[in-house]
């Protein structure tokens, strides 16, 4: 599936992009030319030149520089959501279809919870409750986003449950385990793959927005969010100061949701994956029938 | 009188007894079996034939214990399949005393698994060989229904609609079972495939010694291979007996009907009487 996904053109280019920018992630803080942190009186809000490609700020620091080094932070930041979300969310996911209807009934009326939480304002809380720091932030969003890995896990984990050949396999005397491991986890896994490829593009919109509020960071730690909040109160002065950090939002999230695009596509998903309260609707009605679906 | 009593007087592998199962909740709980008595004797092919909708999967299901019945007994190889729950069912399972083949081998084979992988999964469930051992009896079990094993590294949907069903059957072989339930086998294959289904299941029959409980709505086929038929009309064995005696001198207007839809080349306009006064007589029956 992801070779058949990183062959398409969407595919390609989303894959270059993320693998440029865990890249920058790795690397960032080693590349940066200056201190990200270092100011400098005599270059404030200076313009792109040879020796600060992307200008500086407000107070001289290299925005180049903090650009790289607030790269692990924003990056991570999402990852970190996006793995607790998936902990939360596909493990619960694939028991409710095993564990009798006690369980399912709990963790569906908990999951309709979750749902109706906005995303900010519960993350807002989160760190107002446990204090103001990117872990408690991305608890927050991690919770919340695990209610998008269940739905899409139990769907998928339901259909290939009630099919025949599972059937055929609890007849050998297979254990739910044996089952899970050798039937369901390979019908699951492509639509775990779509959903965990869009929450982390919408895993890196909350972070942003998080620190560009300010919540979960400590300034002058960098962050593509704060850099972004910083630069916008100097946009007269600078007008090309948001726009770096915006670039970097937009393009990875496009990545991300590319990558998902064609990851679904290549697994043949039907309709629709909601991730984070959005619908996703396939490009090609074709492409529609889940692997096993063509056979059930 | 249509005989509801199992005819064998050999050592039963299979006998059910006063099954009865209901399906559905609340409301739309319904008696779907009554009462139902049914045996297979070792090396036996007995046919259950009824129509669409008259109870036959849900017997077969039962005796699996993949359904819950309200009352009776099933025995199996001397145990009370009806009486076992979590991992003793399983340890009985894995014993692959009975073994199922499904109707459209499509949906029962995993189409992500190839063909060694879905007959190796009863093996390797059970544990205790070697992967060479498995290997080679995936390939004896593949021969044994005329696949060839160098088919092993295919996938379902590679085959054709016959060579599935072998596979199917390959799976359930590949464990030793002593009985073979066969739900609707034939059913989805051509006049050509149906044959050679129904000789491998013959031949599994005289080379193994294993029993059969071979479903069917198709008299034809029934007739073709089994020993003793019993014939289910809306959740009961209306009568049962040997195949050649059961379509001589049927008793019950049912089995008389069944006998009497099966189409002929020249019956017409006296096949469609004959039906007619067949329904009336069931209808007869059903009201009074």
């Amino acid at each position: 599936m992801f070779i058949r996904a990183i062959r398409t053109p969407l595919g390609a280019a989303s894959v270059s992009i993320i693998v440029l920018i865990v890249l920058v992630t790795i690397l960032g803080p080693i590349l940066a030319p200056y201190d990200p942190l270092a100011q400098d009186a005599n270059h404030i809000l200076s313009a792109p030149s040879s020796a600060h490609w992307l200008g500086t700020d407000n107070v001289g620091r290299d925005v180049l520089s903090r650009l790289l080094a607030g790269s692990p932070l924003s990056i991570l930041s999402a990852a970190e959501a996006v793995a607790i979300g998936f902990a939360l969310g596909v493990i619960p996911g694939l028991l409710s279809v095993y564990l009798g209807r006690v369980f399912e009934w709990l963790s569906l009326r908990i999951v309709d919870a979750f749902i109706t939480l906005p995303f900010l304002v519960f993350a807002i809380a989160m760190t107002a409750l446990l204090g103001n720091g990117l872990q408690q932030a991305m608890l927050a969003v991690g919770i919340l986003i695990s209610p998008g890995f269940y739905r899409v896990t139990r769907a998928a984990a339901l259909t290939a449950a009630s099919s025949q050949y599972v059937e055929a396999a609890r007849l050998v005397g297979a254990s739910p385990w044996w089952v899970l491991r050798t039937h369901l986890w390979g019908k699951v896994a492509p639509a775990v793959a779509v959903a965990t490829a869009g929450a982390m593009g919408a895993g890196l919109v909350i972070v942003s927005s998080l620190t560009f509020l300010g919540i979960g960071v400590q300034p002058p730690a960098p962050t593509w969010g704060g850099i972004l909040a910083d630069d916008l109160g100097y946009l007269f002065q600078q007008p090309f100061g948001p726009l770096y950090p915006t670039v970097l939002i937009m393009l990875t999230v496009g990545a991300f949701n590319g990558f998902a695009d064609a990851l679904r596509d290549a697994a043949g998903i039907a309709g629709h994956v909601r991730i984070l309260g959005r619908t996703r609707r396939p490009q090609d009605a074709q492409t529609t029938a889940t692997p096993e679906a063509t056979h059930v | 009188m249509p005989d509801t009593q199992p005819a064998s007087e050999t050592p039963t592998l299979l006998a059910v007894a006063d099954l009865t199962v209901s399906l559905g909740h609340g409301r739309r709980r319904a008696q779907v079996l009554r009462g139902v008595d049914v045996a297979v004797a070792p090396g036996e092919i007995v046919g259950l034939i009824g129509e669409t909708g008259s109870g036959k999967t849900t017997i077969a299901r039962s005796i699996l214990g993949l359904t819950h019945i309200d009352g009776g007994s099933i025995r199996l190889g001397g145990t009370d399949v009806a009486t076992l729950t979590g991992w003793r069912l399983r340890a009985f399972r894995r014993a692959g005393i009975a073994q199922y083949v499904f109707q459209d081998p499509l949906r029962s084979l995993d189409p992500q698994l190839t063909i060694a992988d879905s007959v190796a999964e009863g093996l390797r469930v059970r544990g205790g060989l070697e992967r060479a051992d498995v290997r080679e009896r995936v390939a004896a079990a593949l021969t044994l229904v005329g696949v060839s094993p160098a088919l092993a590294t295919r996938h379902p949907g590679e085959l054709s609609g016959g060579q599935r069903q072998r596979v199917a059957i390959a799976r359930a072989m590949v464990l030793e079972p002593e009985l073979l339930i066969c739900d609707e086998p034939v059913s989805a294959l051509d006049a050509a495939n149906r044959i050679q289904m129904l000789d491998l299941i013959q031949h599994l029959r005289d080379a193994r010694g294993v029993g059969v409980l071979f479903i069917s709505h198709d008299l034809g086929s029934v007739a073709g291979i089994t020993d003793r038929v019993a014939v289910l009309y809306r959740g009961r064995i209306v009568e049962q007996g040997p195949t050649a005696a059961l379509l001589t001198a049927s008793q019950h207007p049912y089995t008389r009907l069944l006998i009497g839809s099966a189409p002929t080349l020249t019956g017409g306009a006296a096949d469609r009487t004959r039906r007619t006064e067949l329904r009336e007589q069931l209808a007869a029956i059903e009201t009074g």
